[in-house]
């Protein structure tokens, strides 16, 4: 799966990178950026997640071939 | 016109598109940056969005107030990059028959793209540090990530 991550995450991860670990969800993959990055933990912990650029939950499935995106809590305006 | 911009916002452009025959209110909002924030002084600032989630999502939401409004008019741009001290960075234009609608609907827009839209920005300091700044925070009070309150519906 490809992930991309966006403000400050790029400080804790590459903008975008793959990741082929054994992963089946989203809570899954918000557990595993955690222990890659303890540091990340509570950021990723306030992050939404995006499948195809539509929101999707923590139980929301992943085979392997989907674009991830991790979105921080928004600061616009 | 791109929602998501590198571009600097023509406000004055804009509100020229405005004015509409079954319009007897338009209100611009123009968010700006200031100098200073939580006691700090800011140099400038950089926004970065996700822009295709970030243009559907505004869509949406305009969408959702010349609805829930009636308006004549519901239009919103947000710069991204490099923004300098009063700048615009931000702007939503509403024009409805009467100026509650407009008001009312304008702050919902601004709200809305402020606690949803997937924008960032990072405060570049006087000091010489950054600081990825104002993100939203609701979900301490909602214990919801998705779940916000916002400044229209407590006002």
């Amino acid at each position: 799966m490809r992930i991309q991550v966006f403000a400050v995450l790029k400080d804790f991860f590459k903008k975008e990178f793959e990741l082929s670990a054994n992963i089946s969800n989203i809570a899954d993959l918000r557990r595993y950026l955690s222990l890659e990055n303890p540091n990340a933990a509570m950021v990723l912990n306030r992050c939404r997640f995006a499948v195809q650029d539509e929101f999707v939950t923590d139980q929301y499935p992943l085979t392997g071939d989907e674009h991830i995106v991790v979105i921080p809590p928004s600061s616009g305006g | 016109m791109d929602v998501i911009t590198k571009k600097e916002l023509d406000l004055v452009a804009l509100l020229q598109q405005s004015h509409c025959p079954t319009a007897g209110a338009v209100v611009l909002f123009s968010g700006e940056v200031r100098n200073h924030n939580s006691g700090k002084q800011v140099k400038y600032l950089e926004y970065e969005a996700h822009t295709s989630m970030a243009t559907k999502m505004i869509d949406e939401i305009l969408q959702s107030a010349r609805t829930r409004w009636n308006l004549s008019i519901a239009l919103a741009q947000h710069r991204i990059g490099k923004v300098k001290i009063t700048e615009s960075a931000v702007v939503v234009i509403t024009a409805s028959v009467h100026r509650g609608e407009a008001y009312a609907s304008n702050r919902y827009v601004i709200d809305r793209i402020k606690h949803e839209v997937p924008i960032w920005k990072c405060e570049y300091l006087e000091d010489g540090s950054k600081e990825w700044g104002g993100n939203c925070n609701c979900h301490k009070e909602t214990g919801d990530v998705n779940k916000h309150v916002y400044e229209f519906e407590v006002l």
